[in-house]
């Protein structure tokens, strides 16, 4: 059992930070809004983290602080993610649907050409030798665990409140919501650096967990695979985003034995997965429960 | 209690015979490059170079007649797929070294848990800077350019001595050639040479007419190019199609026949710096013989990233029969924490007479590498598929 946590420790420990991910672009799909800046957000929050890992000019603060250096990182990403999410938010959630996510994904390309050309960032080779918090990779659990049940709990409560279910309301009909008198804009932009800051976060945890961060961590194709977290697992279910991850980080891995072909069963899981369960997985066992139970019913 | 108690007795066990394990035979090597994703362009090639050394050192009698065996794990092309593959390869396959990894931003996120592992790294294609200080069990055989590139530009300045004005492109979003463009900018400056204007692209831009009108606006009779295979094939076409005369210099990233379909007829002429020259077989008889057996296997000449491959199973086979040769003791006695202490050891004493010629291995794991090539590009008539032929040696 011990060779099993030494072996896949890193394994576990991804799939949670990649729920984290989806989570992120779950809480603005809670009022409606397709957004990708999630990666580009969760860049930064890396390289927050990096820079203030490495950069010799705070290493007199690293050594005072110790391992309050890291809650420091996180609290530089979130306050960074906020100040920008907001910026970003503002001007861009005036877009709807398909505009909104191309803006979002503009961001994200922004990010990183930006990042590519400033010298603190290391260029493309990024920055290495980030100091580590733990020795094994699973243990990186007890940074992202408690995150995970933090945000997991937000997204649970704020599902009961008002502010939810002014959420909600716009995220059914923005037109109705906004004559009811819901603060159409305002909701959005909480929703969206709600989001935001979570990918911050996640981003300055992960740092020290890969050891190394760089410009490919934020690519498009990384924010296309979080938006897969979330349809695949479900889109309308708090669970849907760990379920996504969990099947699409693990799944490679397990058909690690398959060698080559192990990619060609990949791509035919997924397919089958959106072709079947187009509600997500946790929409398609919702579907079932709702059949069983009605077939209970009835007899 | 008691059940706590057998719990315990039971983890002990385990613990106990992960500890005492004994190198397996044939003895497993560890491969972690990239098989599967776009870096796998890359991968493939590094998987014929080890594919054929571990046919070829087998059929001459693995480590002084024992076999060896080369674990293959898929790192696909992300910094989590490399870390996935040496946990697999460290805990599972339980080998002797890795071999790996492709990129050197995975090398960055993998290289420390082999580290911690105290299992030895070889890396066969990291060239960033900064590779070797990750770790004591952290060592590589591809050299990084600051010894290359001055040897290109000396040779540029060979064929045309009264070279004065240089224009520097380079890749920004690839590593390795933004770190190369640093060696290529300071080496002109060494030089005496005057950088007239320095150029930026992303490795997927096809358009290059900002970069190219700036080239032509500066006045350059130099152009050096870092990037890689597809985007520096059609930079050149486009420098050479607006008009451009002067000589060009490629980094390694050129050292391609990738770039042959795309700047076809006007890939001619383009000078480029090698770590590994097929053609280099005068002084080495092992390349030789390496290019030859390519040749037969895979109907095509071998690329840098092969040889280099190659290169790096050859050293850790002739590091672990030097083990044998000076303790005395087959591989097979030993137990695995200590043979891999020893491994990492052994790697970095003597010299190796591999296709890219002679290197060995610092302590710090740095590769001391003697020769370097530079080829020039000549295209065959049919302007599809050509050549580099080696101007120095």
């Amino acid at each position: 059992m011990s060779g099993f946590f030494e072996n896949y420790g890193f394994l576990i420990v991804t799939i949670v930070q990649q729920a984290l991910l989806g989570l992120s672009i779950y809480f603005p799909l809670m009022a409606g809004q397709l957004s990708l800046a999630s990666i580009g957000f969760y860049s930064l929050g890396g390289y927050v983290a990096a820079v203030m890992g490495t950069h010799p000019a705070l290493a007199p603060l690293r050594e005072a602080l110790g391992f309050w250096m890291f809650p420091l990182e996180w609290l530089g990403a979130l306050v960074l993610s906020v100040i920008l999410g907001i910026a970003v938010g503002y001007p861009a959630l005036r877009l709807r649907g398909i505009y909104l996510a191309l803006a979002t994904v503009a961001f994200v390309q922004v990010v990183n050409v930006a990042v590519l050309n400033m010298p603190i960032a290391g260029g493309a080779v990024g920055i290495f030798g980030i100091p580590q918090a733990f020795e094994s990779r699973l243990d990186y659990i007890w940074f992202f665990g408690p995150l995970f049940l933090l945000a997991l709990f937000l997204v649970w409560r704020i599902g009961n409140m008002g502010r939810g279910l002014a959420f909600f309301a716009v995220r059914e009909d923005e037109l109705a919501a906004g004559a009811m008198g819901v603060a159409v804009t305002g909701n959005k932009v909480t929703a969206f650096v709600l989001g935001c800051a979570l990918a911050g976060v996640t981003g300055a945890m992960s740092a020290p967990f890969l050891n190394t961060w760089n410009a490919r961590q934020g690519t498009f194709d990384a924010s296309v695979t979080c938006l897969a977290y979330v349809l695949i697992g479900g889109s309308r279910s708090i669970w849907g985003p760990l379920c996504g991850a969990a099947l699409l980080v693990s799944l490679p891995e397990l058909l690690r034995p398959l060698k080559d072909s192990r990619m060609i069963l990949n791509g035919i899981v997924l397919v089958a997965a959106c072709v079947y369960l187009p509600q997500g997985i946790m929409g398609g066992l919702a579907a079932l429960r709702a059949r069983l139970s009605g077939r209970g019913g009835a007899a | 209690m008691k059940r706590i108690v057998i719990a315990l007795a039971l983890v002990l066990c385990a613990a106990q015979s992960a500890l005492a394990d004994k190198v397996a035979t044939p003895i497993p090597i560890g491969i972690a490059v990239a098989q599967t994703s776009n870096v796998a362009l890359f991968g493939q090639e590094q998987v014929n170079g080890a594919k054929l050394a571990e046919e070829r050192l087998n059929a001459a009698g693995g480590v002084n007649g024992t076999k060896i065996a080369l674990v293959f794990q898929d790192t696909a092309g992300d910094e989590a797929g490399a870390v996935n593959a040496f946990q697999n390869l460290l805990n599972r396959d339980k080998v002797v070294a890795i071999i790996g990894p492709t990129l050197s931003q995975q090398a960055f996120a993998a290289n420390p848990i082999a580290d911690r592992a105290k299992t030895p790294v070889v890396g066969p294609s990291n060239t960033a800077k900064g590779i070797p200080e990750i770790g004591e069990f952290v060592g590589r055989i591809s050299a990084p350019m600051t010894q290359v590139a001055p040897n290109s530009l000396k040779q540029a300045m060979k064929i045309k001595p009264d070279l004065k004005r240089v224009a520097v492109l380079y890749a920004q979003n690839d590593a390795f050639s933004s770190s190369e463009t640093t060696t290529f900018q300071d080496a002109v400056k060494e030089l005496g040479l005057e950088t007239v204007t320095v150029q930026k692209f992303q490795t997927t831009d096809t358009d290059f007419t900002t970069q190219v009108t700036a080239v032509l606006g500066a006045n350059a009779d130099l152009v050096i190019i870092s990037g890689l295979a597809a985007d520096s094939g059609n930079l050149v076409k486009q420098l050479r199609q607006l008009g451009y005369k002067g000589l060009i210099v490629g980094g390694n990233g050129l050292n391609s026949p990738n770039m042959f379909p795309v700047c076809g007829a006007l890939c001619n002429d383009v000078l480029v710096a090698q770590a590994y020259s097929p053609g280099a077989v005068d002084k080495n008889p092992v390349n030789k013989d390496f290019a030859a057996a390519f040749e037969a296997a895979y109907k095509k000449g071998p690329a840098q990233f092969s040889a280099q491959a190659y290169a790096a199973v050859q050293v850790v086979v002739e590091a672990l029969a030097k083990i044998e040769k000076e303790t005395g003791k087959k591989i097979a006695d030993f137990e695995l924490a200590d043979l891999r202490a020893a491994l990492n050891k052994s790697l970095r004493t003597g010299t190796y007479l591999t296709p890219m010629g002679e290197i060995s291995m610092a302590p710090s794991g740095e590769v001391q590498q003697k020769d370097f090539y530079v080829s020039k590009i000549v295209m065959n008539p049919d302007g599809k598929t050509g050549s580099f032929v080696l101007v120095s040696e």
